[in-house]
């Protein structure tokens, strides 16, 4: 066992270190500088800018585009240069660092909350709304994918810690398949750029969507349909008929998975980990395919893939934030605002799942599966209008983002609902079960 | 209550929230001064990272011992 860890490992480190761009979602963007101005001279459009990376202040052209009098001074920002004419100029300024208000920093507080529950739980998931919910509220694109994912990791490590405690962590399994998905990444990655490349960002989004909406739908109502014949009947977990088959396939190297208690050819784990890295670089979601794939392929139960999940988003987590920061793009205060509840979330929700049978967390799986996928679907239509395949209508494709955005929050508080009350019910049942055992055992 | 219960960690929560609550207000009161070096990016990134990594284990201990104050434990049964 523990020759095989270290072997893994070892493959961890090496993959990533020939893999520099080996990270979940996309990769930072790199034609870009922070830095605030300091100046603006509005006759000559030109600025004092003093990139944070030097510190040396320097004057630049504004682009003809971008009004002076619109450039705030002192702030953070990301500013875009491109020198289409001889001249480098300033062509795109974000402003970096949203303003925290009141009513941001409750809502930051409760989607991480939720957000923590169901990744304790499911294993992955609040990834998913972060995002989106943080750049709804201001912050750029690259720093809300970044912010996300440096307060994934950490969240992760400890809902591993406690699912290894309640002896549901396959380690082994979960650094077979961070290998694995790692090549997954870089392979998602590249077609990510070249879709991007080829199509720009309308078609890229329109890629995106059409993956989750395909994927979750198909494998979110195989996964809900499963969990729904198991509560039906009193049927305890049974391996899946795919994975009896795939465990027959005797090609060395053999692996025991122990707390799976699975053995099985790792060319068949190969896979799993290979699209779960895909689906992470492609859609921000890769649990939403590690665990399905490791209980229908390999076979384990939901229970120990869900918490084997944990430890696979806590790898890909950590490497990817490295990148990230080593670009500047963290907004520490969007990190340690999330993690101040979704550190008890996921606590919550780990402990939630030793109350629970096996069914319950497929079938918050696969609710909140088909929920992203009828989201993202929703708005396929604004992005055939961008590649002006359709015309929409400006405050029709104004309400499909918004539909597209409260279904995500409804996702969110679906699972929320179904995890609390299953949680709920399950340690009233087991205090009754303690009060009866201590009366019986009195009398 | 059954034999085995355990007192309940009331020092080991305050301790925890006292240092948690700390360092959340020491970090939101010099937050200019963070953000200045924590978005220099290269071998900064360290910076962020780490300041996680120690949020995640002080608060983190923190609401796991809060969680077990308000009697939220694993069910029997589980853990090693």
């Amino acid at each position: 066992m523990k020759k095989w860890i270290v072997l893994i490992l070892a493959a961890i480190f090496i993959t990533l270190a020939f893999a520099p761009a080996a990270f979940a979602e996309s990769a930072p963007p790199a034609d870009f500088k922070i830095g605030s101005f300091t100046a603006v001279d509005a006759a000559s459009h030109t600025a004092t800018f003093v990139p944070s990376e030097t510190g040396v202040p320097t004057t630049v052209a504004i682009d003809e585009s971008i009004n002076p009098a619109d450039v705030k001074l002192d702030d953070k920002a990301m500013v875009s240069f491109s020198s289409t004419d001889g001249a480098e100029a300033a062509t795109e300024i974000t402003p970096m660092f949203l303003g925290l208000t009141r009513d941001k920093l409750i809502a930051l507080l409760i989607v991480g909350l939720i957000g923590g529950l169901l990744s304790g739980f499911i294993g992955s998931g609040g990834a998913f709304v972060l995002t989106p919910a943080m750049m709804s509220l201001g912050a750029p694109g690259a720093v809300a994918v970044a912010s996300n994912m440096c307060h994934k990791f950490p969240k992760a490590m400890v809902g591993t810690y406690k699912r290894f405690r309640y002896g549901q962590v396959d380690v082994k399994l979960g650094l077979v398949l961070a290998v694995s998905s790692i090549v997954g990444v870089q392979v998602g990655f590249q077609i990510q750029k070249w879709i991007l490349d080829s199509w720009g960002s309308a078609g890229s989004d329109l890629y995106v969507s059409f993956v989750f909406v395909i994927i979750l739908l198909v494998v979110g109502l195989f996964v809900f349909k499963d969990a729904m014949t198991m509560s039906k009947g009193d049927v305890k977990a049974k391996t899946p008929k795919l994975a009896l088959r795939l465990q027959k396939i005797k090609i060395p190297p053999m692996i025991h998975f122990k707390k799976a208690d699975v053995v099985i050819s790792v060319w068949v784990t190969l896979p799993v980990g290979f699209f779960t890295g895909l689906l992470a670089a492609t859609i921000a979601v890769g649990g939403f395919v590690g665990v399905p794939g490791m209980v229908y392929v390999i076979g384990a139960t939901a229970m120990v893939a869900s918490a084997t999940e944990l430890l696979i988003a806590f790898v890909m987590g950590m490497w990817g934030s490295v990148q990230w920061a080593m670009a500047g793009l963290v907004d520490v205060r969007l990190v340690l605002i999330i993690l101040a509840t979704s550190l008890v979330g996921v606590q919550l929700g780990a402990l939630g799942t030793t109350y629970v049978k096996d069914y319950t967390i497929k079938l918050v799986m696969g609710t909140v599966m088909v929920i992203v996928a009828v989201s993202r679907g929703v708005k396929i239509p604004v992005y055939l209008d961008h590649l002006g395949i359709v015309s929409l209508d400006k405050s029709l494709a104004g309400a499909l983002d918004a539909l597209s955005f409260w279904t995500l929050i409804a996702a969110l508080l679906t699972a929320g609902g179904i995890i609390s009350a299953a949680m709920i019910k399950g340690i009233v049942r087991a205090r009754v079960e303690e009060k009866e055992a201590a009366a019986a055992g009195s009398a | 209550m059954s034999k085995t219960a355990k007192k309940k960690p009331y020092l080991r929560a305050l301790l925890l929230g006292a240092l948690s609550a700390a360092s959340y207000f020491y970090l939101f009161t010099h937050v200019n001064l963070v953000m200045e070096y924590f978005v220099k990016g290269g071998w900064y990134a360290a910076l962020p990272i780490l300041t996680a990594l120690y949020f995640s284990v002080v608060h983190g201990s923190f609401a796991s011992t809060i969680l077990s104050i308000a009697g939220l434990q694993a069910a029997k049964g589980t853990g090693h």
